[in-house]
């Protein structure tokens, strides 16, 4: 008796070996796949890593419909309100003037500058963990703290108001165990925050993102506090939540495997660059934690009939890459289903591509790699000491504790 | 009467290290499309050619200097920014549309990142 492996999408967890196989075989069936979403009805979901970068670099694929609320998103959860007024949901020009002025800010110069500076604030929060020893929670301790002092240093937030931005950023993506009440009087918190803080930036600016934008001049335009807010808001949510997220797997994916922990505490800094790739194609994969298919970035609509690897997508269909898929493409990535840590070329899909690639890249892959090495370095023998926990509340879903010891 | 040219382009490329490789591309691809489809390591072109990332910085061959369209303004303000510091021939590799028949070489920056 032969079994037919399964092509269907999306699929239920199922251990990760397993989960890579089912991708696989759904990638060699077809490039992508029409879902239901939960909201917003129907989207293509593009599992092939080619055809993914081809739609990712095709300016017949928009997203104005979404923004001006016209069409609702495809989505698992509702999208948050607040995410529709930000970057990603803006299309050229005015994606390219907003985008042109952020970027200089978080460009890979500017964040090379700050490495110096991360290198040393890991090493006090390794400081700190050392000195009060036993087992320590690392996401709250380590991940967390990392990225808030970087992007609290970047925009211009004082060191004071830092915890502040912990809550808010997690209520800008609850999805769960918060009152709409509650998680609009923590949005209008930090609206208010941040007005306060541009109308200071813009009588006295200083070195800061946020005195750049409220002196920014594209030609003869200035940004309005109603175009900066949500540029600040979005760099308040990636850079926070989803960057220690990535930090903390990417921890718990050298400590799920003996081989490629002995290889990094070996090279750390040699393999820092090559191992944060890894950590953001495989790393969920890597913590042998079950993984399902469903999942996709924020999707696009065709402006017009478009084929892509010789499926129609339709004028006004829906589409959403799915990057999991994309990551684990035997066409793209060789043995796929391998946490390889010195991964030589490694075209994963995690921070998009293209027009809407992550703006924070450059620094989440600085944190990423810092944060690792110093962590490694440091502490070789860092062991897990119990269950990492995850939020189903939030969005991102992301890690909230990770117990290690030593 | 000439003819058109139906050569392909080519394209040098050599590490940081001095290791060179030759990838043949396609004619309206640019210098970083053809590294990132043949999987040449140190393009990262994330921005896919929007002139948005700097990733795709390269250093290009002063024989060559003359065979493109000169820096841009927009391709100026992110070479200012890009990882490796500039120099007089420095390029966005996205910004070098290839022609039949052309024969190009870079050097690709220590780090784009
Ligand atoms: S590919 Fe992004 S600037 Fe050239």
């Amino acid at each position: 008796m032969t079994t037919t492996p399964g092509t269907e999408y999306p699929f239920a967890p199922v251990p990760p070996t397993e989960a890579v196989k089912h991708l696989g075989r759904i990638i060699a069936d077809r490039p992508m796949t029409k879902m239901t979403m939960p909201y917003g009805g129907d989207v293509w979901l593009v599992h092939r890593n080619a055809a993914a970068r081809e739609i990712l670099s095709d300016r017949r694929f928009v997203r104005e419909p979404f923004r001006t609320g016209e069409r609702v998103v495809p989505f698992f959860v509702p999208f948050p309100d607040f995410l529709r007024g930000t970057l990603q949901f803006e299309d050229p020009p005015q994606h390219t003037k907003l985008r042109k002025l952020v970027q200089k800010a978080i460009s890979p110069k500017r964040v090379r500058e700050m490495r110096d500076s991360a290198v040393a604030f890991a090493n006090e929060l390794i400081d700190g963990m050392i000195d009060r020893g036993g087992v320590r929670d690392l996401v709250p301790e380590y991940s967390l703290s990392l990225p808030i002092e970087m992007l609290s240093n970047l925009l211009g937030v004082p060191s004071s108001d830092r915890e502040k931005f912990e809550r808010w950023s997690s209520s800008t993506l609850a999805v769960a165990g918060k009152s709409e009440a509650e998680v609009a009087a923590d949005m209008a918190e930090l609206a208010a925050y941040m007005t306060d803080l541009i109308a200071e930036r813009r009588e006295e600016p200083r070195d800061d993102l946020l005195s750049a934008l409220a002196h920014a001049r594209d030609r003869d335009e200035t940004l309005t506090d109603a175009e900066i807010l949500p540029i600040a808001f979005i760099l308040i949510v990636g850079g926070f939540d989803n960057t220690a997220t990535f930090l903390s797997t990417g921890v718990l994916a050298l400590l799920s495997d003996d081989e490629q922990r002995a290889r990094f505490t070996a090279d750390p800094d040699g393999l820092a660059a090559t191992t944060a790739e890894e950590v953001l194609r495989h790393g969920g994969f890597a913590t042998g934690r079950p993984a399902g298919g469903g999942g996709g970035l924020v999707p696009f609509v065709a402006t017009e009939d478009v084929v892509v690897d010789g499926q129609l997508i339709a004028k006004g269909d829906a589409v959403s890459i799915d990057p999991s898929a994309a990551g684990h493409d035997p066409a793209a990535v060789t043995d796929p289903a391998r946490f390889d840590i010195a991964r030589p070329d490694n075209p994963h899909l995690t921070l998009s591509h293209g027009l809407h690639h992550c703006l924070g890249a450059p620094l989440a892959r600085m944190e990423l790699q810092v944060g690792l090495a110093e962590l490694f370095k440091r502490i070789p023998e860092l062991r897990l000491a119990g269950e990492p926990v995850f939020s189903r509340d939030v969005l991102t879903q992301p890690m909230t504790s990770l117990p290690v010891t030593w | 009467m000439t003819k058109e040219d139906t050569t392909v382009p080519k394209v040098f490329y050599t590490q940081p290290d001095g290791t060179e490789r030759v990838v043949e591309a396609e004619v309206g691809d640019s210098v970083m499309q053809t590294a990132v489809r043949n999987g040449v390591p140190g393009i990262l072109g994330q921005c896919g050619g929007s002139l948005s990332c700097a990733t795709c910085h390269v250093f290009l061959d002063e024989r060559h200097a003359d065979d493109f369209a000169p820096v841009g303004e927009d391709e100026d303000d992110m070479l200012d920014v890009a990882a490796t510091d500039r120099e007089d021939n420095s390029r966005l590799s996205c910004r070098l549309v290839l022609a039949a028949g052309q024969e190009v070489r870079v050097t690709i920056p220590e780090t784009q990142l």
